[in-house]
C-alpha cells in the first residue's frame, strides 16, 4: 500500500530518515488510490458547498429553514458538534505528555490532525451562518470583548494556531529539535486551551438567561464531557480506519485503552444529562416543559437515540468480550451520533419553548412552519433545515475531510521511531 | 433620561393601528413588523381563552422593550446594538451588523428583533414614512428604534401618536412628573418577563 519512492518529492525533510530505514516504517508521503479518491471527492463536495453558500448569499437566507423565532439552525448545531469533535485529538495527545503518563502509542499526530480539521470546520460553520460575512473584519476592529461570541472567536482562533504549532512541535521533537520539557509545557497549554474552547462554546448558549434549556451552569462542564466523548470516538474511528488501510500499525492494547476511556467519558456525559434533567424537572416549574419535550415531546427521537446509543457504547467499552475491533468502531459511531443528537436537542430545544406564550400574526419570516399557524408551528419540531442547508453543511464537513486527508498524504503523521519501537514491544 | 412606554391594556382594543403606524413611519419591508399585537388568550390570534360565556382575552402589544439591562447589547460581538445612555434607547446599527443573530438568541422577548432573511421589498415602489427613517438591509437584524428619528426632533414615537384608543403613552421614566411616571405610580403595572432581570422600559397597566 505504501510507496516509498514518492517520499523524496513530497516531503524532503524526511528523506534521510526514510532512505535509512526503508521498509521498516512507512514514508512521509503516503499514497493509495483510496486516499486520492477521498481527496477528490472531498474537494468536489467542498466546491459544491461553496457554490451553494454563494447561492445562499446572492439569493438570500430565506432559502434556509431559519426564521425570527428560530434564528439559528443546522449550521450552529454543527458548529457545536465540530468544536466537540476537535477536542478528542488534542486532549488524547496532550494529556499523557502533560502529566507524564504513558500515552496511546503513536496516534498522537494523527489525533492532532483530526483536531485541526474539525476546528477548521467549526470556524467554517460560523462563517456560513453569518448574514454579512464580508463584514467579518469588524470582529477585529470593533471587538466587543464582553460578548461570549467574541470570546469564542478569540479562543477558537488560538486553538487552531496552537494545534498547528503543537503538531509541528511533535514532529520537530521526534527529530530532536524540540526538547522534552518544551513539549510538555506546550502540552499543558494545549490542554488548557482545549478545555477553554469547549467551555466558551457552551457559554454562547449557557449565559443566555432567556432560554430555559440553555441557561444552566452545568453547560460548560457538560460541553467538555460531550467533547471528550465524541472526540475520543472520532480518534478511535480514524485510527481503526488508518490501521485497516495500513497507514499505521498500533498495538491492540492501545485501542482497548481508548475504548475504556470512551466508556468512562460516555458515563460522565450521561451522568451530567441525568443531573440536568433532574434539576430542570424536579421543581415542576418551567423546567418540567424541557424534560417532557425531550423525553416524550418533539425532540424525543433525538433524546432516546442519544441515551440508548451512549448506554450501548458504554456496555461495549466495558465488556472485555465485546471489545472486538468492529464492535469498538460501532460503539464509537454510536457515541458520535449520540452527541450529534444532543447538539440537535440543545439547539432546537432552545427555540422550541416560546418565552412569550402569546399568539400573534404570522409572516413568512416569523417561524419555519408559519403557514401551519401558531399552534401547529410548535406542534412538531419548530425548525427543520432545507436541502440548501444540508448541502452547505456537507460542503463544510467535506472541507474538514479534505484538510485531514491532505494531512495524511503530505505530512509524516505515522508514529515516530521511538514510539513505534515501544508499541511493537 | 430613560424613555419608555406605558401601555394601558384596559384601553387597548387590539386594532393593530400602532403596528401599522410603525410600519409606515419606518418604511418597514413587506413582512417585517417591529411592533406586534399579541393575544393573551386562546390558541390563535384574536381567539379568547375558555368557553363561552366564561372567556378571557387581553391584547399585549410587544415591541423592543428598550431594557435598562439589555441582554442583546452584551452579546453583540461588534457592538452593532448598544444602549444610548442619553435617552435609554437601545439602538441597532444595520451598517455594522454582521448578521450573526446572537442578539436574537439572547433577547428573551423573542420576535421583537427581526432579521431580513430576504432582500427587503415594499408593496409601494417609493419610500414612505419619515424622511429620516432608517434604511433596511438584507441579512441584518433590525428592530424598534423608539422612533429615535422623531424623538430627536421632539416628537413622540409614531405608535403613540396613532393609537385611536389612547392606550399608549411615552415619556421619561426618570422624570417623576412625566405622564408615564405618574401612571405607573398610581396604577398597578406589570413588565414582560420581569424575572429575567432585564428591567424592561415598557410597562403594562390595566
Amino acid at each position: 500500500m505504501t510507496d516509498m519512492t514518492s517520499a523524496a518529492a513530497a516531503a524532503p525533510i524526511n528523506v534521510s530518515q526514510n532512505t535509512e530505514q526503508q521498509g521498516k516504517k512507512a514514508s512521509a508521503s503516503w499514497k493509495s488510490t483510496g486516499l486520492t479518491v477521498g481527496i477528490i471527492v472531498c474537494g468536489i463536495l467542498t466546491i459544491a458547498g461553496i457554490a451553494l453558500w454563494a447561492m445562499q448569499l446572492s439569493g438570500s437566507m430565506i432559502q434556509t429553514g431559519m426564521r425570527n423565532l428560530d434564528s439559528w439552525g443546522l449550521y450552529i448545531t454543527f458548529f457545536m458538534f465540530f468544536v466537540g469533535l476537535s477536542a478528542g485529538g488534542l486532549i488524547i495527545s496532550s494529556v499523557p505528555k502533560a502529566f507524564g503518563i504513558k500515552g496511546f502509542g503513536g496516534i498522537s499526530k494523527v489525533a492532532i490532525m483530526s483536531s485541526i480539521a474539525c476546528t477548521i470546520a467549526a470556524i467554517g460553520f460560523v462563517v456560513v451562518d453569518l448574514g454579512q460575512p464580508t463584514r467579518i473584519w469588524e470582529l477585529f476592529v470593533f471587538s466587543n470583548i464582553g460578548s461570549p461570541l467574541m470570546w469564542d472567536i478569540i479562543v477558537l482562533g488560538t486553538y487552531l494556531i496552537l494545534s498547528c504549532f503543537y503538531l509541528w512541535a511533535q514532529m520537530a521533537h521526534e527529530r530532536g529539535r524540540v526538547s522534552d520539557k518544551a513539549l510538555r509545557v506546550l502540552s499543558v497549554i494545549a490542554l488548557l486551551c482545549a478545555v477553554m474552547v469547549h467551555s466558551v462554546t457552551a457559554w454562547i448558549f449557557g449565559l443566555q438567561q432567556g432560554r430555559e434549556m440553555w441557561h444552566t451552569a452545568l453547560l460548560g462542564p457538560w460541553f467538555v464531557s460531550s467533547a471528550l466523548v465524541c472526540g475520543t470516538a472520532l480518534v478511535i474511528c480514524v485510527v481503526e480506519a488508518l490501521r485497516k488501510v495500513g497507514y499505521l500499525s498500533l498495538d491492540q492494547a492501545y485501542i482497548v485503552k481508548l475504548a475504556k476511556l470512551l466508556g468512562a467519558f460516555v458515563c460522565v456525559d450521561l451522568y451530567f444529562f441525568a443531573c440536568d434533567l433532574l434539576t430542570e424537572g424536579f421543581p415542576g416549574a418551567h423546567g418540567a416543559d424541557v424534560v417532557s419535550m425531550l423525553v416524550s415531546g418533539q425532540l424525543a427521537p433525538f433524546f432516546w437515540i442519544e441515551v440508548v446509543g451512549c448506554a450501548v457504547c458504554a456496555v461495549i467499552c466495558f465488556t472485555p468480550k465485546l471489545r472486538t475491533n468492529p464492535l469498538i468502531v460501532i460503539a464509537s459511531l454510536l457515541a458520535i451520533v449520540g452527541i450529534l443528537c444532543k447538539r440537535i436537542q440543545l439547539l432546537v430545544g432552545g427555540f422550541q419553548l416560546p418565552n412569550l406564550d402569546y399568539v400573534g400574526a404570522l409572516s413568512p419570516q416569523t417561524i419555519t412552519n408559519w403557514e401551519a399557524g401558531w399552534t401547529d408551528a410548535y406542534a412538531g419540531m419548530v425548525y427543520w433545515p432545507t436541502p440548501l442547508e444540508f448541502g452547505v453543511m456537507l460542503g463544510v464537513v467535506a472541507l474538514a475531510g479534505l484538510v485531514f486527508l491532505l494531512g495524511i498524504k503530505f505530512l509524516a503523521l505515522q508514529p515516530g521511531d521511538k514510539i513505534q519501537a515501544e508499541s511493537e514491544k | 433620561m430613560n424613555y419608555g412606554f406605558v401601555i394601558d391594556q384596559e384601553r387597548c382594543i387590539g386594532c393593530h393601528t400602532c403596528a401599522v403606524a410603525c410600519k409606515i413611519e419606518n418604511n418597514l419591508p413587506d413582512v417585517v413588523w417591529w411592533n406586534r399585537i399579541l393575544t393573551d388568550g386562546g390558541a390563535e390570534m384574536d381567539i379568547p381563552a375558555g368557553e363561552f360565556p366564561n372567556t378571557t382575552i387581553e391584547y399585549v402589544p410587544v415591541n423592543c422593550q428598550h431594557c435598562e439591562n439589555p441582554a442583546c447589547t452584551k452579546v453583540c460581538p461588534v457592538g452593532a446594538t448598544y444602549k444610548d445612555e442619553e435617552t435609554g434607547i437601545v439602538h441597532q446599527d444595520a451598517d455594522k451588523c454582521i448578521g450573526c443573530r446572537m442578539c436574537m438568541s439572547a433577547c428573551p422577548y423573542t420576535g421583537v428583533r427581526s432579521f431580513n432573511w430576504d432582500e427587503p421589498t415594499h408593496v409601494l415602489d417609493m419610500n414612505i414614512g419619515g424622511v429620516d427613517a432608517p434604511e433596511h438591509q438584507k441579512h441584518t437584524v433590525e428592530k424598534c428604534t423608539m422612533c429615535s428619528h422623531r424623538v430627536a426632533k421632539g416628537e413622540e414615537p409614531a405608535c403613540v401618536e396613532a393609537c385611536p384608543a389612547r392606550a399608549r403613552f411615552w415619556g421619561d421614566l426618570d422624570d417623576p412628573n412625566s405622564e408615564v411616571s405618574q401612571i405607573i405610580k398610581k396604577r398597578s403595572f406589570k413588565q414582560l418577563l420581569a424575572d429575567e432581570g432585564t428591567k424592561p422600559s415598557v410597562y403594562y397597566v390595566g
